[in-house]
Order: C-alpha cells, then structure tokens, then sequence
C-alpha cells in the first residue's frame, strides 16, 4: 500500500513553499528517511522555481500538478504542467572544475536533480510536461558511514 | 531560514537555519550583504542547523565568497549535513569554499 498526495499550483513563486510544506508534513508523517526527504526538497525546489518562474502562462491559466506516492522501496515525485514542451534534461551539465572567479552564476539547478535522485524522466504528454523524479528509500551502494545507528 | 551573526576575533561567524532554497535566499543575501558592507572580510558560514540548499542559496554563498575574495577575505564553511555535503559536491562548491567538520576547525588559522 502507498501513501501519497496530489496537489496543484499556479504561478506563483510562493507556491514553492507551499508545495515544500506539504512535501515536508508528508514525508514526516511517512517517517521518509532525512536525506530522501532533504534531496527531493532541494530538487522540488529546482524544478519548480524553474516551472513557475520561466514556464507557466501568467494570464490566469498557467498550472503545475505536484503527485507524490510513496511505496516501499522508493519515492515517486511527478511533476506536470502546461506550459510550452520543455525538456529539463535536454541541457549540457555545467562545468563544475572552474574557478570561483571563472564560474557563471546559476545553471546548476539541474545538473543537482539529475544527482540527487535515482532516477529521472521526461516526456511530453498531450499538452503538458511530465517529468518523473524516483528516490531509493534506501541507497543501494554504500558510500561509508551514511547509517545513522 | 534565519540568519544569525556572532563574532570571533576578526571571523564573523553567519549561522544558517532553515532550507537555503529558492524562497528563502533573498533574505539571506540580504543579510550577507550587510555583513560585507559593514566590513565583514572573514566569513565562516556555521551550517548545522542549515536543513537543505538548492542552487538559489548556492547562488548566495558564492556571491558572497566573490565579495569577501574582492576584498582580500574568505569564506570557510562547517557543520554541513549529509545533503548539503553532497549538493556542494555534486555541484563542485566543495573545492570552491574551504569546508571543515566543526566551528574550532573552520575558525584554526583563519
């Protein structure tokens, strides 16, 4: 069985907040573990700042679907909108070797996605974006002492 | 997202609390800023009760450590959790800012 929610957004950038308050209550709620819930924060963050800052129409009928399902090995995170066909993935990563003093301010956001959940995905669905976001309950190579015994 | 300030020596120390993200990192720019303007060249950026950071409070942080560098300063950071360990791996910030596992560590020879 698979907890979950749905909720919808306009274009608005405070409804960041109020989706990542929700994702927040949630995943507590679920006992999601610490790092699952902070990694999809910062990546809800990056796709939906970028959703509603570049894509939404701002004449009254841009909208964003948010739809979190929970199961017990991952976290699924769908994110939907029905702004213009645009592929968040399509873009080169940055160049992550330059200096302080060489290195453009912003375009991060997401390469951090791509690295920050398992697995990622794009499609254009009729009218709207859908982008798939899934996350590992549990890391399935270990990188040392992630535990928290 | 709070921002508070102490001092040691001539290190001001910024504690961060909260998500550094995109709805948030106006005002901590904001704070950062005036830390600058009022002469603030040593910057250690205290990150243990800092929750997660997306690529806005990246953003703030490498503004900042571009202010303190222009004025012949620096910014250290410690405290990092598991998350913003690896957001400022994943996004190359760990060999941008000087990061340390405690305050003592950040603050020895700075």
């Amino acid at each position: 069985m698979g907890a979950g929610f749905h909720m919808t957004v306009g274009p608005r950038l405070e409804e960041v907040a109020r989706v990542n308050a929700a994702f927040a209550e949630f995943s507590e709620a679920q006992a999601v573990p610490l790092e699952v819930r902070r990694s999809m924060l910062v990546v809800l963050d990056e796709l939906l700042a970028n959703i509603i800052s570049y894509g939404l129409a701002t004449d009254g009928g841009g909208e964003a679907a948010i739809e979190v399902v929970l199961g017990a090995e991952s976290l699924t995170v769908t994110l939907s909108d029905n702004a213009a066909a645009f592929d968040p993935f399509a873009r080169a990563a940055p160049d992550t070797t330059l200096s302080v003093e060489e290195r453009p301010i912003g375009g991060l956001g997401i390469h951090l996605v791509r690295h920050m959940v398992d697995e990622v995905s794009y499609q254009r669905s009729g009218d709207r974006n859908v982008t798939v976001l899934v996350k590992r309950l549990v890391a399935n190579t270990s990188n040392g002492s992630t535990g928290e015994e | 997202m709070e921002v508070t300030t102490r001092s040691h020596g001539d290190v001001t120390i910024a504690a961060i609390a909260g998500s550094l993200d995109s709805m948030t990192s106006p005002a901590a720019q904001k704070t950062l800023d005036a830390l600058v303007a009022q002469g603030a060249k040593k910057v250690a950026v205290d990150c243990a009760a800092l929750d997660y950071i997306s690529s806005a409070g990246l953003r703030v942080l490498l503004g900042l450590a571009k202010q303190l560098g222009a004025k012949g300063g620096a910014l250290r950071t410690f405290g990092l959790n598991q998350t913003v360990r690896e957001v400022f791996e994943i996004s190359g910030f760990s060999t941008i800012f000087k990061v340390f596992p405690g305050e003592s560590e950040a603050l020895d020879g700075f």
